[in-house]
């Protein structure tokens, strides 16, 4: 039996007995090879749902949905190992109650899915272990070096031009897991911290600010990066953080549903090389 | 003969420690350069990274952060969450290509006057080196130039 029959199966007994009311899944996109999120209510729909290859983003985004959560029903969503880990950062920030989430994980080998074995996000301490062993990606350490040795003017061109072409659309703010602010730091004017316009300085400080909101909590789903209609290579920024939380605290995001946040957290021998 | 450069730098200080520390350096009569500009505020953990961006954006050439030595915090932790921010901070505009030099974070105690005017003296005689932040500057300037925006 193939994943996806066995998952619109199990999914539509789950919908059926009550135990969640509501799957989210992937479906069939606006081309062949894209796949969009589905929000399945009741056991006919299932139908609807599509697992395969393509089934690249990140579904937590849609648990913190206001309101969502908040009758104590159960939900049910369709996760790789990176989903799993956002699921534990939103746990351990207290914006989920872990109990009301069912997790059909899934992993993409080889271009097809593949299912993973558990159903809540303590099942599948194992999976975040491997993928914490298997280490961030070597692509973007490859290119994250290179701009490393450059020299700073170099890399401030590099970003400049990057940054310049920023609308300000906020897509990356928007599909990302982690940005549940209800008011987000660039939408507070009194004081007005960062500029709004997307002028290149503006598009600096906000990607900065963002790229800082994320040190930690980042698991490189690359949803930003997708979804930046200009492509910017958010992706890379988020990693020469997750980058520095490894090297300097030891600290790989959402390990699990009661790891502290890195930054709500210290060590008294935390390393402190640059200070005078 | 043209005039040396007169960096603008801008300090943030926590009020226990290293404000007291700059204090107890001009009620000593140390002489340091004039051109640091000191923001108090209550501990180092209520420095946010924000202020460090909103001084670069109004023209400062560098920031210095400075707080209690570890274990001297008068609110306890406040300076060790604050250095591991500071440590993630330090490195997200190292990798966007705001120079490190520019940024200085130090711990200076309440009876540190001398480290302070020391300190002061050599991080703008450094800048002043380095010039300055006119990269960074010139994307200001754009915005106050251009009508566009």
């Amino acid at each position: 039996m193939g994943i996806q029959v066995q998952f619109r199966k199990e999914a539509a007994e789950l919908l059926s007995s009550g135990a969640v009311k509501l799957v989210i899944g992937y479906g069939e996109g606006s081309t062949p090879e894209r796949r969009r999120p589905v929000f399945v209510r009741t056991p006919a729909e299932t139908e609807r749902l599509v697992l395969d290859g393509a089934c690249v983003a990140n579904l937590s985004t849609y648990l913190i949905s206001e309101g969502l959560l908040s009758d104590g029903k159960n939900v049910a969503v369709f996760l790789k190992p990176d989903g799993i880990r956002s699921i534990n950062i939103l746990a351990a920030e207290a914006q989920l109650n872990p109990e009301q989430v069912v997790i059909f994980g899934f992993d993409i080998e080889n271009g097809e899915a593949r299912p993973l074995a558990g159903r809540k996000a303590s099942d599948f301490t194992q999976v975040v272990e491997a993928a914490k062993a298997a280490g961030l990606s070597p692509e973007l350490q490859k290119e994250a070096e290179r701009l490393d040795h450059i020299s700073a003017a170099e890399r401030f061109e590099y970003w400049k031009e990057q940054f310049s072409k920023c609308i300000k659309c906020y897509a990356c703010r928007q599909v990302c897991p982690m940005c549940y602010c209800r008011r987000c730091i660039v939408d507070v004017n009194q004081p007005q911290w960062i500029n709004t316009s997307s002028h290149t300085l503006g598009n600096f400080e906000w990607n900065i600010v963002r790229a800082f909101h994320l040190a930690g909590r980042c698991v490189a789903c690359g949803g930003c990066d997708r979804s930046c209609p200009v492509n910017i290579p958010l992706r890379l920024i988020n990693h020469r953080m997750a980058k520095e939380v490894l090297d300097a605290f030891d600290y790989y995001a959402g390990e699990s549903t009661d790891q502290k946040p890195v930054l709500a957290t210290f060590r008294q021998d935390d390393p402190e090389t640059f200070i005078l | 003969m043209s005039e040396p450069f007169e960096p603008k730098i801008v300090a943030f200080v926590c009020t226990y420690c290293t404000y007291a520390g700059a204090d107890l350096a001009g009620t000593s009569r140390m002489k340091y350069a004039s051109n640091v500009r000191i923001v108090r505020l209550p501990c180092t953990g209520r420095i946010s990274p924000m202020f460090i961006l909103k001084a670069l954006q109004k023209g400062a050439d560098g920031v210095l952060v400075s707080g209690c030595h570890p274990g001297d915090c008068h609110f306890a932790q406040g300076n060790y969450h604050a250095r591991r921010r500071w440590t993630v901070f330090r490195a997200l505009l190292a990798f966007t290509g705001i120079p490190e030099q520019r940024i200085r974070f130090s711990w200076i105690s309440a009876a540190e006057g001398a480290k302070f005017a020391e300190l002061i003296n050599s991080l703008t005689e450094d800048i002043r080196k380095l010039g300055p932040f006119e990269q960074y500057h010139e994307l200001q300037t754009v915005i106050e130039t251009q009508s566009t925006y």
